[in-house]
């Protein structure tokens, strides 16, 4: 979570909405709703739109309560939404991902407008994966809708959505960094610079990214003559359903192909695979962590077998492909507790934002009750160049229990990396790793893997 | 006309028009789809029936 903000415990993530806001008290998350936003929040909870997108998953569940508000001269009601077991971002999804947040989005809209209602904001941060599906978390994200009235998210939804989207599935997948770039989404006239030329074809496209980037730049800092026009019913949902099409022709398969098996490719026997598998079972379950971090997590094998307890896992991979397989492996068996990650360990998400304080660096979403870090090490410590040591210190700082797998430089994965450059990697041994290890943490088991050169530890940090 | 209140967030010139465009130009392909219906037996055709998809579609994600 943001730091809290030092006198109220006003939480930095949620400074631009008038309506309300976040505040942590005694470690538990509370949301003020203004008074200014009553009359919104009452047709909220009365229409029955409420209930429908709690029931549906869409809306995070929260209990009014009676807690002293953190600013007491604007509030109206404390509300205390449900925890989120670990806060997301856009540039930390795969495609899927974020495609399912683009179309609760506009389900959430087409939702509010049966009652009288419409999104007033249209931020992919509003949107966290619950229970394996997008659901908003802000609950002050509605207001009235007049009829005539734009769709004031219009310009949010294209750069948050649309443009990634767009980006990722025409051009290329791992453009959805520019998000971790541009905290309010995509630049739409750089969206529209990037994507192929046969984008200006597809109707959604053209109109809603080149059109409108267009447009933004002819209008720059004009005033439209008192708003002029005005907009039916019928037109914004002819605007919401031209979005909706836009976003659900999109298309991205990971790795060309569906379903491609990543474990095909590894080097070590079924008998291996199935030993690690009954270890991080067994230390799973002998520890019972609540919130499982593998790191390196490939398509998410080992997540699965840590969630068996009942774990939370957060299963992070910096392979877009494997990061795709393992949501639509999520999505396909309706798995509550297993949230896929894109994440780059050599490189995590930063704190981002204004002060820099908006979105929590990865290591700050932490710690994690139990790391797996399995197959990674060689890949830090080799590739990346990381002395053991500082990998050592590293995972001291993520979690309280690691589960780590040393690959030794005899291992065929391992003699791959070395293979055109120099063994600058004397202290790269099972001795060397031990010794770094013990330094920032007690080595509770170590167990050579059936059939293999590899040995799995299960370590406590001190 | 002015929407009041106004919005926390700039919706932007540009994307307020281009909006109002598209918008305009989609909401005449529901006014249709909403009346084919209508149409269709003009001619003789006999309209499929259509469930409400909205509120059964997120259940079934």
């Amino acid at each position: 979570m943001t730091k809290p903000n030092q006198n109220k415990g006003q939480l930095s993530a949620s400074f631009r909405d008038p309506s309300g806001f976040l505040f942590s008290r005694g470690g538990v998350l509370y949301r003020q709703v203004n008074r200014k936003y009553e009359q919104e929040y009452a047709r909220l909870m009365e229409s029955g739109l409420y209930e429908k997108l709690v029931k549906a998953g869409l809306l995070i569940p929260h209990v009014e309560v009676d807690q002293d508000p953190a600013a007491p001269d604007s509030v109206y009601k404390v509300i205390q939404p449900e925890r989120v077991p670990f806060i997301s971002y856009p540039y930390e999804w795969s495609f899927g991902q974020l495609k399912d947040a683009a179309l609760a989005t506009l389900s959430f809209q087409r939702r509010a407008l049966k009652v009288g209602m419409s999104l007033k904001d249209a931020s992919a941060y509003n949107i966290q994966f619950v229970r394996g599906k997008p659901t908003l978390i802000d609950t002050l994200s509605f207001e009235i809708y007049k009829e005539g009235q734009p769709w004031v998210a219009y310009r949010q939804f294209c750069q948050h959505f649309l443009a990634p989207l767009a980006l990722m599935a025409l051009k290329d997948v791992r453009l959805n960094q520019l998000m971790r770039v541009y905290i309010d989404g995509v630049p739409l006239d750089l969206a529209s610079d990037l994507l192929p030329a046969k984008t200006r074809f597809n109707f959604g496209l053209l109109t809603n990214i080149h059109l409108h980037a267009g447009a933004q730049k002819k209008y720059s800092g004009a005033e439209v003559k008192s708003r002029a026009g005005t907009m039916s019913k019928q037109a914004m949902t002819g605007l919401i359903d031209g979005l909706d099409s836009a976003i659900r022709k999109l298309d991205w398969k990971p790795g060309g192909t569906e379903w491609g098996n990543y474990y095909d490719i590894t080097n070590y026997s079924d008998a291996a695979f199935e030993h690690k598998k009954q270890l991080v079972g067994e230390w799973s379950a002998r520890m019972k962590p609540t919130l499982v971090w593998d790191l390196g997590a490939n398509n998410g094998v080992f997540s699965r077998v840590a969630g068996e307890t009942g774990a939370y896992v957060v299963s992070a991979d910096v392979d877009p492909t494997a990061v795709e397989q393992n949501y639509r492996q999520v999505k396909s068996a309706k798995e509550e507790n297993l949230l896929p990650l894109l994440l780059d360990l050599t490189n995590p998400s930063p704190s981002i934002g204004w002060a820099n304080e908006e979105r929590d660096a990865f290591g700050a979403r932490g710690p994690a009750d139990m790391v797996l870090a399995l197959a990674l090490i060689h890949h830090l410590a080799i590739s990346n160049n990381v002395p053991l040591p500082q990998v050592a210190d590293f995972f001291a700082k993520t979690g309280k229990w690691l589960v780590i797998e040393f690959v030794p430089k005899s291992d065929s994965q391992v003699q791959k990396l070395l293979v055109s450059r120099d063994d600058i990697f004397p202290t790269y041994t099972r001795e060397g790793f031990e010794t770094a290890f013990q330094q920032r943490f007690k080595i509770c088991e170590a167990v050579n893997v059936s059939e293999s050169e590899r040995v799995l530890y299960l370590m406590q940090s001190l | 006309m002015h929407f009041a209140p106004l919005p926390y967030l700039d919706p932007g010139s540009g994307s307020f028009l281009i909006q109002l465009l598209i918008a305009t130009l989609l909401g005449l392909g529901v006014a249709i789809r909403a009346s084919w219906g209508t149409i269709s037996k003009w001619f003789g055709i006999k309209p499929k029936a259509k469930a409400d998809e909205e509120d059964d579609e997120a259940e079934s994600k």
